[in-house]
């Protein structure tokens, strides 16, 4: 309920942001319908005024009256559909920044039990349907005054004629939809499997290396094959119910005229109504369809709506994965790290003072120990027992946007994004920094000159067209040349050959040089360059001495990193 | 470590489009197989739009039976005709619109499965040099374009050209001037029609690019939403994320545009056709040509052409664009197969003036699992990967290739596995030389979507549940697949559970178990994970390739120290060949990187 509520005040925001295209659109769309209602009455008066008894100059003067109807019909669509669609368009992409915002919040927690695809489908279709709100709504505003304005005509002409055509074709339309709801509804279904299918032969595509690599081609095409027909066949399904309702409304539609030319018929002939009366109400029963079609349309619309801004009010409102904390850290940091009694997931008590300017390695034996070290690190979880400090303070009491200002997390997963490689290296750098010797520390300059342009080359979405030893020496250039204070690294090198990979160990002591540097990694090249190195077994520390002394002496660590 | 990077100098070469003479070709012969439910398709609709045109000469009836003040009763006959009309015409257009449906589907369902099945026998370096993103687009993109047309603009075009070309016929059998007044609106709505399309085709694409770069922006910037806070990067990427969707906005916006000054003018049209029907019917009756029912019937006939002809007119450009996705997809298809027509690896046997590259069993290789003889190749001229490169690996041995970057080794895995054709030399591999028995698992890990149990069945399709847990079970992943939501039955991949990159590896390693070659090539399989997963999935990898005749493309060396023998590769060369142990001791090119590696002057022995 909550959540509806919250969805309701999402719409508001929405419309009352575009009142002003709303009520454009909404009064132009009025007069468009009310014309296209005063066209067929215009055809029978005509016909009633100037063809029974030919008069040339009757027939002037009410061609001009049609060619002014037709005038206010086509600008107030034209007009009125682009106000509509302005607004529709402006919300959208509001709400759209407004997702994207709230994603990127400092203290995250969009992202929980949302996959990116699932956000991305918020911040696109969900924002579209909303802001799509605002059009339903002109033109639902629009149908209202045309079925009005239709009914005011009609029942001018003939009160009993009127109210058969105003009673009948909402009965008419109910009617249609009430028998086609059962097919609705089963095609709706239908579709959403075919939609499916064609999803799976993406799929397929996007791993056809994989695919060669197993010979499963033919395996593969097989499995398209029955996921083709099945969709086909559920696609014929839904388009015979289509059709079904299609050829319904059709007969539904003709015997509803037949009913009025009879009653209309009759009424002329016992003489209380006139010929142009009968063909306007015909003309008015075949119009009228048309806005009370499109008001159920818009009552769709609006469900639809309701249920994606529902969507975008639960993103907006989901809880940060860690609360409070606004102080902003000392500058320049002298980026001392200390961890007192540190207890989170498999950690136990840790216990760890990394001095300023030290280059320290963490050897974690269990992965998922060392992303709770690295959560609790970079603030993105705050620590069941204990706490972290940055020179003093704990990481709870400052705010997370300023303390990943003075110190980088960067995570073994981190991602590039579209662009040139100059561009991904220097993202985070201060402005005006030479890249230059972060880029030879992580050995960059191997990854320019084999890409197409150098460091003006892009690297494609997510660096597809880098290798994964590339894609990672480009992340660790990054989170150099952003010359934090204190700079984490959770295994840089994975993917990297061992002869590039030892290059990188020098270069990172040379570009951190007295600069507090902590390695989580069990890469003996790197551990090898430096100071010290902490090995965590079982959620506790249990040794602390140089890389060269724990591999002569200590057999546990021997194993974690040598084998 | 990587597939080859094109060249700087050349652009992807895209697959090809096909003509328009051929994609029609190739459009009607998709049809023929069904041809019988085209004709009584079409054959219906056509029933159903003339019986529907009945009904204004019957209200027309009516207004003259009014008109001349004749009986009430005389109203019943035009009356019942119009409901038998009503009924007759929902009847046949049920039937016609689910024939022309039923032909739509089958023919784009044939077409999208000619389409994949083309698209994955491509040639593995014929996918390299178009770039997978063609591809992909073409089988989203362009096959839900022709899908889109064939569900909603084909039975409305279909029904509105008949009722468009039957409402002229009866204009003109009411009285031929009435046709000729209705025909003024003709040249206003084709110059309208021109002009809209001319337009209409590019500002969709556009649009459609614009549509694709915000997904796409959006999509990599809430992916990597971590690295984005982590790396203070939000500012930046809220600002590119808001170009985008002002770029979106505003091609939409200039569509509205388009499409809103089209009905504009369409009015006109109505306009100018409506005023000289009126006009005609006014001097007929004048002249006592025409009854003044007939006026009323042509009036009314021109009143109820609107709908049709807009339909018709807005359809073009659905129609445009789905033939220009058409084009594309019969590009594909018509590719020719390489081979015999056999769907089959693609190291199949083709002519091309390269030398046989898969040879039968030969006398001095009949002892080895795999023979690799002079083999050279070069990615175009003067760029030259590797160098007669010859390697033998005996039955069941284990061969770790080492290597810097760009020293060939993958190159060479994939010539082994027969993706790719040497330009020089032979390799022999166990099994049918059309079909040998090898696997390459590399480290682009793909989950596909559906159940987990599906994704395994791609590697052997009658598997067993039992087959598939002793698979799971052999690469150590048994455990956390079983504890998945729905254990084996999980959907993974796109939209479904995400596997980490470690799990999704390990799927790969248990699909190399199902498929059971005698040869199985690693290229460095093991990297995606961090480094205490790739120590998981190094015991992953060492239990799948027990028994097989292996080829490991290493960067960790604890898996050149499992392996029975260690090649060194150099620039496309091989330049050291031993046991771990013999090299390390010696000191040449591999005791450099094991020191490298290991992080110590005095390597230790593990």
């Amino acid at each position: 309920m909550g959540a509806d509520t919250a969805g309701r005040g999402v719409i508001r925001r929405a419309v009352a942001g575009q009142r002003r295209d709303v009520a454009v659109g909404s009064l132009l769309g009025a007069c468009h319908q009310t014309g296209e209602a005063l066209v067929p009455v215009l055809i029978g008066l005509i016909v009633d005024r100037a063809v029974v008894r030919p008069d040339g100059g009757a027939l002037a003067i009410w061609l001009v009256v049609l060619a002014v109807v037709y005038t206010l019909l086509s600008y107030g669509f034209r007009f009125g559909a682009r106000a509509g669609e302005r607004a529709a368009e402006q919300a959208a992409h509001q709400l759209r920044l407004d997702v994207l915002r709230r994603v990127l919040a400092p203290h995250g927690g969009a992202e929980a039990g949302r996959p990116p695809g699932a956000l991305v489908n918020v911040a696109t279709e969900d924002a579209r349907r909303v802001g799509a709100v605002n059009m339903a709504l002109t033109l639902g505003i629009a149908a209202v005054v045309g079925v009005v304005a239709g009914a005011v005509l009609l029942l001018r002409a003939s009160l009993p004629l009127g109210l058969l055509v105003l009673v009948g074709a909402p009965v008419l339309m109910a009617l249609g939809h009430f028998l086609a709801r059962p097919l609705e509804h089963r095609s709706e279904a239908e579709q959403e499997q075919a939609a499916h299918a064609s999803g799976v032969a993406a799929d397929l595509v996007a791993g056809v290396r994989v695919l060669k690599g197993l010979r499963a081609e033919r395996a593969a095409v097989d499995r398209y094959r029955a996921t083709s027909q099945a969709s086909r066949e559920a696609n014929v399904r839904a388009a015979r119910a289509a059709a079904l309702q299609t050829g319904l409304m059709l007969t539904l539609t003709g015997s509803f005229i037949a009913l009025v030319a009879l009653v209309g018929g009759r009424l002329v002939l016992s003489g209380s109504i006139g010929l142009g009366a009968l063909v306007s109400a015909v003309g008015l029963a075949l119009f009228l369809p048309g806005p009370i079609g499109m008001l159920a349309w818009v009552g769709a619309e609006l469900a639809k709506g309701r249920a994606s801004a529902a969507r975008i009010a639960d993103v907006l409102a989901a809880p940060g994965e860690t609360a409070g904390g606004t102080a902003e850290p000392a500058a320049p940091a002298p980026g001392e790290l200390r961890l007192n009694g540190l207890g989170h997931a498999g950690l136990d008590g840790l216990d760890l003072t990394v001095r300023p300017g030290e280059h320290l390695g963490i050897v974690v034996t269990d992965p998922a120990d060392a992303q709770s070290l690295l959560h609790c690190l970079a603030r993105r979880r705050d620590p069941e027992r204990g706490s972290v400090e940055l020179d003093g303070v704990p990481l709870t009491e400052l705010a997370p946007a300023a303390l990943r200002s003075t110190l980088l997390v960067a995570e073994h997963d981190a991602q590039l994004f579209d662009g040139t490689l100059l561009e991904n290296v220097t993202a985070a750098a201060p402005a005006g920094a030479d890249p230059g010797p972060a880029m030879d520390a992580a050995a960059v300059d191997e990854v320019a000159s084999a890409l197409a342009g150098g460091t003006g080359g892009r690297i494609g979405e997510r660096g597809s067209s880098l290798s994964g030893g590339q894609r990672q020496r480009v992340a660790l250039a990054r989170a150099l040349a952003a010359d934090r204070s204190v700079l984490v690294v959770h295994d840089p090198t994975t993917a990297v050959d061992a002869a590039t990979e030892a290059r990188i160990a020098a270069g990172i002591r040379r570009a951190r040089t007295g600069r507090t540097t902590v390695l989580v990694t069990s890469s003996p090249a790197l551990l090898a360059a430096t100071d010290r190195v902490v090995l965590v077994d079982g959620g506790t520390i249990t040794a602390e001495a140089p890389h060269e002394d724990l591999v002569r002496d200590h057999p546990v660590y021997r194993t974690a990193v040598l084998t | 470590m990587t597939t080859p990077s094109h060249p700087a100098d050349e652009a992807a070469e895209l697959l090809p489009i096909a003509t328009p003479a051929r994609t029609r070709a190739a459009l009607r012969a998709l049809i023929r197989p069904d041809r019988g439910l085209a004709l009584t398709g079409v054959g219906v609709l056509v029933a159903a739009t003339a019986v529907g045109l009945l009904v204004q000469p019957l209200l027309g009836r009516i207004v003259d039976i009014v008109a001349d003040g004749r009986p009430a009763g005389d109203l019943t006959l035009p009356v019942v005709l119009l409901v038998a009309v009503a009924a007759v015409q929902g009847v046949t257009t049920t039937i016609g619109l689910t024939r022309i449906a039923r032909l739509g589907e089958t023919v784009l369902a044939r077409l999208r499965e000619r389409f994949v099945e083309r698209a994955l026998d491509l040639p593995a370096d014929r996918l390299e040099r178009a770039g997978a993103g063609d591809l992909t687009a073409r089988v989203t993109g362009d096959v839900a374009r022709v899908a889109e047309a064939v569900r909603s603009a084909l039975p409305e075009m279909a029904r509105s050209v008949l009722a468009i070309l039957l409402t002229l016929g009866a204009l003109a059998l009411l009285d031929v001037r009435f046709l000729l007044a209705a025909l003024l609106a003709v040249p206003v709505q084709l110059l309208t029609a021109r002009w809209y399309v001319a337009r209409a085709l590019t500002l969709y694409a556009d649009q459609r690019v614009a549509n694709g770069a915000q997904q796409q922006q959006l999509l990599e910037t809430i992916g990597g939403a971590v690295t984005v806070r982590g790396h203070r990067l939000e500012e930046q990427h809220t600002e590119r994320g808001a170009g985008r969707s002002r770029k979106a906005v505003e091609l939409t916006m200039r569509s509205v545009h388009l499409v809103l000054g089209f009905y504009g003018r369409l009015h006109i049209a109505e306009y100018i056709g409506l005023a000289a029907v009126l006009i005609a019917g006014f001097w007929l009756v004048r002249d006592g040509a025409v009854s003044i029912g007939t006026a009323t019937a042509a009036a009314l006939y021109f009143h109820s052409l609107f709908g049709p002809v807009n339909a018709a007119l807005v359809l073009l450009d659905d129609a445009q664009s789905a033939a220009a996705g058409l084009a594309r997809l019969v590009g594909v298809t018509d590719l020719a197969r390489p081979g015999t027509g056999k769907a089959g690896p693609a190291g199949g046997a083709r002519p091309s003036p390269v030398p046989p590259q898969r040879t039968g069993p030969r006398r001095e290789a009949s002892r080895a699992a795999v023979a690799v003889d002079a083999v050279s190749h070069a990615y175009g001229p003067g760029r030259p990967v590797l160098h007669e490169v010859s390697l033998t690996l005996r039955p069941g041995e284990h061969v770790a290739l080492v290597g810097t970057s760009g020293a060939g080794k993958s190159t060479l895995a994939r010539i082994v596995v027969g993706v790719q054709q040497p330009t020089a030399g032979t390799v022999t591999a166990p099994g049918d030389p059309e079909d040998p028995s090898v696997v390459l698992v590399t480290q682009e890990v793909h989950v596909f979507t559906g159940a987990l149990a599906e994704d395994l069945r791609l590697a052997r399709p009658d598997a067993t549940e039992a087959d598939l847990r002793r698979a799971l079970s052999t690469v150590h992943a048994l455990d956390w697949a079983e504890a998945l939501p729905d254990g084996l039955d999980t959907v993974v991949g796109e939209g479904g559970h995400r596997l980490d990159p470690a799990r999704a590896q390990q799927l790969a390693l248990a699909r190399l178990v199902l498929a059971d070659p005698a040869l199985a090539v690693l290229d460095e399989a093991t990297a995606e994970a961090g480094s205490a997963g790739a120590r998981v999935l190094e015991r992953s990898a060492e239990a799948a390739l027990a028994g097989r005749t292996a080829l490991i493309v290493a960067h960790r060396l604890t898996q050149a120290v499992a392996a029975d023998r260690v090649v060194v590769l150099e620039a496309g060369r091989v330049v050291e060949s031993g046991p771990h142990e013999e090299l390390r001791d010696a000191d040449g090119p591999y005791a450099a990187l094991w020191r490298a590696w290991s992080g110590s002057r005095t390597a230790p022995h593990p």
